[in-house]
């Protein structure tokens, strides 16, 4: 079988997070210590000796990255997208993006815009970054820092605006759920006034904070109906001024999801800690799955060789109904998490798919929240992996 | 799909945050933009390598030369590349 080829790497380079959304997709239980950053800035106070132990569970080094990066490019990969956590916690971003820049990659700052001021984007700008995605969790700001269990909406209203003056392009990303979903035309509306020029209407997808937050976070059916009618109008009027790209809830639809364009066919994600992920959930939702890290083996031989890479790879691996699907190369059998999560199987077919013997488990999930009616239950807040600090110390929002 | 005309006077330039590099694997160009990554045809390739400032006529002239062929002949082919990636927002025309 000829491997197929890389085109994008997530590299989530902390779990560290000043916000505490409760659909957050990183694992609920992580033990993460700090990194050893070789590059703090001059006039920045530096951390805690304590915080810096460098052990199994430490992230990543500045170095360890800048390696990844270069055999991420080798490997043939073409963008980069910084994330985490928050990404901008790390004080050696500026070096991260200038590395990837230096490969040649096309680099994305997945952020939520906390830590970010005029001095730190001119320094991430001058370092090559070429796109930006900043988060909102609402149009509204009691809403929105409700969500976030911080305040940080007016942060981030301000940050789009030095994004702009800034000249880099700006993206929008707003996780839709129960509580926010309502709201989703003052949402469009904040992204035309904030110049995005690209926005995503993301409904949630249920794993790590929000597999466990599902049942506050599922809207219900008359939501989904009414939002992909405001999506779709949206779309058309804003065509070719803003992209908006509308991300279905899973859990309605009736076929399931083209997850990852298939298993280790475009992506990886390599997560803090240096283990390289064919999905960013699968470190949690997959717990039978042994993940490679970069500190042992090389990119390359991992995405080649590696047996996470190769388990659900093509269709050999495929059960029934998949098996003899014209579909199975269309939407490869959907999400292996999700499978996981729901069935405890990841090899199974995504129960999603209406032809999964599977379907009843997430009928049974909808049906529940009918019975619920409007009252949905409390979540619980995102917290940060044990042995972090909760935010880097430059960090002024506060809960 | 309805194509928008592109006037002859244009400019056309890269959208601000859009690249264009070859891509190491194949030899081949690429545009890379905000989650995206477009492997181009030859023809795409040859006409963004010369969206320098050029308009959209002498773009046309220049490529007549170069290959030897009518320029009535490629300008349908420049007008309709240059519409398809004006849909998509990788190019402006000034």
């Amino acid at each position: 079988m000829t491997n197929p080829r890389p085109y994008a790497l997530l590299a989530e380079i902390t779990y560290r997070c000043p916000l505490h959304c409760p659909y957050c997709s990183n694992p609920i239980a992580v033990a993460c210590a700090d990194a050893v950053e070789s590059a703090v800035p001059s006039g920045d106070t530096a951390e805690p000796n304590a915080l810096r132990t460098a052990h199994t569970t430490a992230e990543l080094s500045t170095d360890e990255w800048k390696r990844v990066i270069r055999e991420a490019a080798d490997l043939g990969i073409l963008q980069i997208g910084f994330s985490g956590g928050e990404p901008l916690a790390r004080r050696d971003l500026p070096d991260l993006i200038r590395a990837a820049r230096e490969a040649n990659l096309y680099s994305n700052l997945i952020t939520s815009g906390i830590g970010l001021d005029d001095d730190r984007l001119c320094a991430l700008r001058d370092a090559g970054l070429d796109s930006i995605q900043l988060s909102f969790q609402s149009d509204n700001t009691n809403l929105a820092d409700e969500i976030a269990g911080t305040r940080a909406h007016q942060h981030k209203l301000d940050v789009a605006a030095k994004i702009r003056a800034a000249n880099i392009p700006l993206s929008l990303n707003f996780v839709i759920h129960r509580r926010n979903i309502d709201r989703l035309p003052q949402m469009i509306e904040l992204a035309e006034s904030l110049h995005a020029e690209r926005v995503e209407l993301a409904n949630v997808q249920f794993y790590g904070w929000a597999f466990l937050n599902r049942a506050a976070l599922l809207p219900t059916r008359e939501q989904v109906v009414r939002a992909r009618e405001i999506a779709t109008a949206a779309k058309a009027r804003l065509a070719g001024k803003i992209d908006i790209f509308y991300v279905l809830p899973d859990y309605y639809e009736n076929r399931p999801k083209p997850c990852l364009s298939g298993w280790g066919q475009r992506y990886l994600t390599v997560n803090p800690i240096g283990e390289v992920l064919p999905c960013p959930t699968a470190s949690s939702a997959i717990p039978d799955l042994r993940f490679e890290n970069v500190r042992a083996r090389d990119l390359d031989w991992i995405w080649r060789e590696s047996e996470s890479f190769n388990r659900f790879r093509g269709t050999e691996w495929m059960p029934e109904p998949c098996q003899s699907c014209p579909q199975r190369e269309i939407d490869f059998g959907g999400c292996r998490c999700q499978a996981a999560l729901l069935t405890g199987n990841a090899a199974n077919t995504d129960p999603v798919c209406e032809l999964s013997p599977n379907r009843a488990s997430v009928d049974a999930v909808l049906h529940e929240l009918d019975s619920l009616g409007y009252h949905a239950p409390a979540w619980t807040y995102r917290t940060n992996p044990k042995g972090s600090p909760v935010a880097s110390p430059h960090v002024a929002a506060s809960r | 799909m309805q194509t928008p005309a592109i006037a002859s006077s244009a400019q056309p330039r890269l959208t601000r945050g859009v690249r264009l590099q070859t891509d190491s694997k194949t030899g081949n160009s690429v545009l890379l933009f905000p989650e995206g990554v477009l492997e181009l045809n030859e023809t795409a390739q040859e006409i963004l390598n010369r969206c320098d400032g050029r308009t959209v006529n002498e773009i046309i002239q220049a490529l007549a030369e170069e290959y030897d062929v009518d320029p009535k002949m490629l300008a349908v082919d420049v007008e309709e590349t240059l519409a398809d990636l004006k849909r998509r927002k990788l190019i402006e025309l000034t």
